[in-house]
């Protein structure tokens, strides 16, 4: 039991820090360092035959860059070494961007801007396509997951999935108590939801759009009811869709209360449907963002294993062949 | 007349089962009454397949019957066959209504009205109740169950439901998705089901998925051979009688709590409170002579405890003075002690020594000690450290300890001599250690457990009066004056009171004159003010603090509506004394007014940030007021990569305790389901082998020595505890990179199909056996998740 009475008061932030900030930017700090260093000694070094990598400078510069790119290749090790004590992974990446980062210079000044049609500018190239798929896949960590979040709308997939189940069910009820051609309409619909799929689907969203699949039903209902279009277009439910779904899905909805049925019901079926559309919008959104964030994974890691053999050759083929 | 036998048992539990198999082995005259159908109803209601265990296992068996860990079905074999081979007179379904007489002079009268004179009673019915049945013709019939094991065992059935409590809604739940369920609720609502229930079965109601006859109860169950279905049952509904042909009904209406039909047999509980059980003697003897109380109902929740005083208790009957199986475990225990001759001198020792412990009874002393340690410390040694979380209960026997309180900058340091106890504060508020403790010299200490020192409070009201009392004065002490002497504050202690609140319960409201000073000391409680039409949490004050001062410090109306955040207890002191003790101590008023300038500052930051009230709120919906340590995660820093959960199960053999996606999100604060490492675990409540322990560093975690009773699972408020099978083996990272195969942090679903491994609960335990804490938190590559203290808040806080 504590003595000093003490209120507490909770911070909306601050308890967390993320990746880039870690210890104060530490490994910013060092890699800042590290590349201040690099280029005043090239500045200052003035070999005989102009900088390049068989100078001392460039052996020093060459041995450090491959040091690092092995290093920075151990993440995905100590990534999955989960009771590994040796620092902590969001240590490790914050090191590994700036780290990360620092071989441009490094590399570069190794090279000392000689480029040409071989293994060696290859090493380079494949290292700064490993590099920038790092820095598009920080952009993404930056960004994604907050997209992630408003997306949700504190929900759940399986909710999403769970309540897209029920409103089929329930709009069928309510298509079958109005009349069988609806109910074959809504039927159909509901065939074409599509939710994720392949590659592909996950990253762009499913090949045969949702919004194709419930325009159908919209535009087969609306033919015959045209005119009841206008007289609708001013309902609540239909004010948060685009342009031309709201006009199919008010064309629906004049042919129901054109028709026989009640009112009500129609205006019913009408919100579910509105529903459905936007949880299954959702959930392809939550899946393609997903994708998104994590997809790079899969360039910069072969990338890597790519760099890695380029650039044995080139420190195999330098030994052997100067 | 009725028959008429030397003992009479109640019940065929592993108790009553291993008496009468007892009295029958001694060729005794004997009869064992059980309600059911079957023998020992408790195990056979256990799942199917279930493996049972034999906790715990330094503890010797001693019974004509025999009993080894395994399956169910096995030991309820074992049990039949061998009760058959000891020719033991049982009788199924005969449930015992009423137990009258004394020694000598039994009468029982049974459920079909027959009557049954015995010498002896021995009450062996366990704690389970008897469960409630229809209660109408045809109960018994072969298409009604009382159980449900596995739902997904049934298919495109009509099954009729019966009752309206969690039980019931949540098979009904479940059953509906594969057949049509049809609930029968005697009343018009479903309120008495937790909220989750009730909303979700309204639902189903609602959509047609489920059918409801409200205001409507069971007539007449008929089983109708040869048709299809094959069950009819009739209910009486307000319009009048329905017939509904079903394959099955499955009545779920809760069971009679034993307490009631106890009491009626003349045997005295000794509070009103639920946990309380009747007190046996030495000798398993209770207030009524001649009536023998053994097993869970004596407070021994293990079978082979139950199995033991089952034979002792027909020893006893025959006047043979056995030792109690415990006693080997004792001396273990207490031939330490300087001076140790037998047992029996050692306990009395420690009896006559001890105050506390004077009210028990022989037997309660014993079980008492069973689960205590006895402790040597050498002079000077620490015993417990200031900010420990431990919660174990010290008596000191012989010897003294040295106390140091620190208050302000000053510590002062009061010593306690044989026959004083101390522990208790963290006991009581489930917080950490408020002093350090230094061993003085021939010190002997016995230290008891949380759970022990528990069932004593709730069982023996003077414990309780004593500890409450000391504690009372101990926390008003260290919380408004400790450089003080309790004597300075005696004033202060006369006026206080012990006060309980319920989660949401106000303890003043804003607005309401101030008479009086809470003193939280166990749970926590959030500050609200009304603004704009709505309440602003301002703060949230945990145990240990108290809330109240400003009213009086500054004699104004109170300027906040104070509520518990979970179930709270407070120590209320008087308004008027406070200001008088006050008056005469200029430091301490000088300090509490301190305090008070402090909290006006931060209300009025508070104020001017509410959108943090909207973040406190939320945390203690979730929880955190009574949290000791949480995960939180950023959900703008979470990539949703699943390290997290991935290295829980690498570092907990394949089993993950950790759900990210499961819980609810705030903003970006998203509470993952996982361990809370409660103040007062709900987990803890009801264990039989008493398998789950809090840790110095405050990590709640469960021992092998759980027997995988489920009972934690259920009783966790937030969902964190599963039972599953850890793998023995790991998977070699190094193997996994270089040729591929198992690869680490995934769930291992070769192993799933266990066969015959027992299956045990498996919660979070902060990954204690690993430095650098949780392991969760280390892999996350992004900073994202985070455990965090609710103290870690308030330094955060501060340093803004
Ligand atoms: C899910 C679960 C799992 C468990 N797992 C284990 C384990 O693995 N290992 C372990 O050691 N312990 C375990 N336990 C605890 C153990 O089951 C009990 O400690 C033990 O059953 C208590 O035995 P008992 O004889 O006192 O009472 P019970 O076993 O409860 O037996 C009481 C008997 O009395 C009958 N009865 C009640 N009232 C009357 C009446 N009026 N007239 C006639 N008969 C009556 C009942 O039908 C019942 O058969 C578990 C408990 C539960 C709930
Ligand atoms: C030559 C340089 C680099 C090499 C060899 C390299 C290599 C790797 C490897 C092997 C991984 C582990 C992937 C896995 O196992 O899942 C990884 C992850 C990552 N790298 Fe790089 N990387 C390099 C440069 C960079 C740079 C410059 C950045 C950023 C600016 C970067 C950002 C990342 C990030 C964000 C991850 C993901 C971490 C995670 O999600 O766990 N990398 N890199
Ligand atoms: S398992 Fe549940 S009840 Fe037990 S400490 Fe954790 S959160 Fe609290
Ligand atoms: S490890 Fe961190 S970033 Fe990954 S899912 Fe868990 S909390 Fe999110």
């Amino acid at each position: 039991m504590s003595t000093a009475a003490e209120t507490r008061t909770v911070p909306t932030a601050a308890i967390h820090e993320g990746f880039l900030a870690h210890a104060r930017f530490r490994y910013f700090k060092l890699a800042s360092l590290l590349c201040v260093l690099a280029v005043a000694v090239y500045w200052w070094d003035d070999p005989a035959d102009g900088p390049n990598g068989g100078t001392w400078l460039g052996y020093t510069l060459g041995t450090v860059g491959a040091l690092l790119i092995v290093w920075l290749t151990l993440l995905g090790w100590r990534k999955r070494d989960y009771s590994s004590r040796l620092g902590t992974v969001r240590g490790w990446l914050s090191a590994h961007v700036y780290l990360g980062l620092s071989l441009i210079t490094i590399a570069t000044l190794h090279t000392g801007f000689h480029f040409g049609w071989n293994v060696h500018t290859l090493s380079y190239v494949l290292m700064l396509l490993v590099i920038a798929s790092g820095v598009y896949g920080t952009i993404v960590y930056a960004r994604y997951p907050t997209l992630i979040t408003v997306n949700r709308d504190q929900s759940t997939r399986e909710a999403w999935l769970a309540e897209l189940d029920e409103l089929n069910e329930q709009s069928l009820k309510l298509a079958d108590a109005l009349d069988t051609q609806v109910h074959q309409i809504i039927v159909q619909s509901i065939d074409r939801i599509r939710i994720g799929g392949g590659l592909r689907a996950q990253l762009f969203g499913p090949r045969e759009p949702l919004r194709k699949a419930f325009a159908q039903v919209e535009k087969e209902l609306g033919m015959t009811t045209r005119f009841m279009a206008t007289k609708l277009r001013a309902q609540p439910s239909m004010r948060s869709l685009g342009p031309d779904e709201s006009s199919t899905v008010s064309f629906m909805a004049g042919q129901l209360v054109g028709g026989s049925h009640d009112n009500e019901s129609a205006q019913k079926l009408l919100d579910l449907v509105a529903r459905r559309r936007d949880i299954a919008g959702r959930i392809n959104r939550d899946i393609r963002l997903h994708a998104q964030m994590q997809v790079w994974l899969y360039i910069h890691v072969p990338l890597t294993f790519a760099l890695l053999a380029a650039l044995l050759a080139h420190i195999l083929s330098v030994f052997i062949y100067w | 007349m009725g028959e008429s036998f030397k003992i009479a048992v109640i019940g065929s539990g592993p108790a009553g089962l291993s008496a009468a198999a007892r009295a029958a082995e001694l060729g005794l005259s004997h009869v064992l009454l059980e309600a059911e159908a079957h023998l020992s109803n408790t195990i056979y209601r256990y799942q199917k397949g279930k493996y049972v265990m034999a906790e715990p296992a330094i503890l010797p068996l001693r019974s004509p019957v025999s009993f080894a860990a395994g399956k169910r079905e096995q030991i309820l074999e074992t049990w039949n066959r061998e009760s058959d081979g000891l020719k033991v007179n049982r009788r199924l379904r005969s449930e015992v209504t009423g137990v009258s007489g004394t020694r000598g002079a039994f009468c029982l009268k049974l459920a079909d009205d027959s009557v049954i004179r015995a010498e002896h009673v021995v009450l062996a019915i366990g704690l389970q109740g008897n469960i409630r049945k229809l209660g109408c013709p045809g109960e018994d019939a072969a298409f009604v169950q009382y159980q449900l094991d596995d739902p997904d065992e049934y298919n495109d059935e009509t099954i009729v439901v019966i009752g309206a409590g969690d039980a019931a809604i949540e098979n009904a739940m479940a059953l509906c998705e594969r057949n049509k369920v049809i609930v029968v609720n005697r009343r018009d609502e479903f309120d008495r089901a937790k909220a989750a229930n009730n909303a979700a079965i309204l639902k189903a109601i609602a959509d047609g998925r489920i059918q409801c006859f409200y205001n409507s109860g069971p007539r007449k169950a008929e089983d109708q051979p040869g048709r299809r279905p094959r069950g009819l049952i009739i209910l009486n509904t307000a319009s009048g009688e329905v017939h509904l042909p079903c394959d099955r009904v499955i009545a779920r209406l809760g069971a009679t709590p034993p307490r009631k039909f106890v009491e009626g047999c003349g045997v005295a509980f000794p509070t009103a409170d639920v946990t309380s059980l009747p007190a046996v003697s030495a000798t398993y003897e209770s207030n009524v002579a001649g009536l023998y109380i053994i097993g869970a109902l004596a407070g021994f929740p293990l079978i082979k405890q139950a199995m033991n005083q089952g034979y002792e208790v027909v020893e006893f009957i025959q006047g043979h003075n056995v030792e109690p199986a415990d006693e080997p475990l004792l001396r273990g225990k207490f031939g330490a002690m300087p001076g140790f001759r037998t047992v029996d001198a050692a306990l009395e020792l420690v009896q006559r020594r001890v105050p506390v412990l004077a009210p028990l009874t022989r037997l309660q002393l014993r079980e008492f000690l069973l689960d205590s340690e006895l402790r040597l410390p050498q002079q000077g040694e620490v015993i417990f450290e200031r900010n420990a979380y431990s919660d174990s209960f010290y008596s000191i026997v012989n010897g003294q300890v040295d106390i140091e309180l620190v208050g302000g900058k000053a510590t002062r340091t009061v010593t306690l001599g044989p026959g004083e106890f101390f522990g208790e504060m963290s006991l009581i508020s489930g917080r950490r250690r408020s002093a350090t403790v230094h061993a003085g010299p021939n010190c002997m200490l016995v230290e008891t457990p949380r759970r022990s020192m528990n069932k004593l409070i709730y069982s023996i009201p003077a414990v309780k009066r004593v500890l409450d009392q000391s504690f009372l004065s101990r926390a008003i002490q260290a919380a408004i004056a400790p450089e003080r002497p309790p004597v300075a504050l005696q004033s202060l202690i006369a006026t206080a009171s012990v006060l309980a609140f319920k989660p949401g319960e106000h303890l003043f409201r804003e607005g309401e004159p101030g008479d009086c000073l809470h003193l939280i000391r166990k749970g926590s409680v959030t500050i609200s003010r009304h603004m704009d039409g709505r309440d602003v949490v301002l703060a949230y004050v945990p145990a240990g603090q108290y809330v109240g001062e400003m009213a009086l410090v500054s004699n104004i109306p109170r300027s906040a509506t104070v509520t518990a955040a979970v179930a709270t207890e407070t120590i209320r002191i008087d308004g008027e004394a406070f200001k008088a003790m006050l008056a005469q101590d200029p430091p301490v008023k000088a300090r509490v007014e301190e305090i008070y300038k402090n909290r006006l500052a931060r209300n009025v930051s508070a104020l001017q940030q509410p959108e943090r009230g909207g973040v406190i709120g939320f945390l203690m919906a979730q929880g955190v007021g009574e949290a000791t340590d949480v995960l939180l995660i950023d959900e703008s820093l979470c990539v949703r990569c699943d390290q997290c959960e991935k290295a829980c199960t690498d570092t907990h053999g394949g089993l993950s305790r950790l759900n990210r996606e499961a819980g609810p999100t705030f903003e970006n604060l998203h509470v993952p389901t996982s361990c809370r490492h409660c103040e007062h675990p709900h987990c803890m409540k009801d264990c039989p082998p008493d398998a789950i322990k809090r840790a110095p560093n405050g990590e709640v975690f469960i021992s092998d020595a759980c027997i995988g009773c489920g009972n934690c699972q259920r009783n966790c408020p937030y969902g964190v505890i599963q039972m599953g099978v850890e793998s023995k083996t790991r998977p070699s990272l190094w193997r996994w990179m270089l040729f591929g195969g198992r690869e680490p942090g995934l769930q291992d679903h070769a192993h799933h199909d266990h066969g015959d491994v027992p299956k045990k609960a498996a919660k979070c335990d902060m990954c204690k056996s690993l430095p650098g804490g949780p392991a969760c938190v280390r892999a996350c590559p992004t900073g994202a998740a985070r455990r965090v203290s609710p103290e870690q808040f308030l330094r955060v806080a501060r340093k803004e």
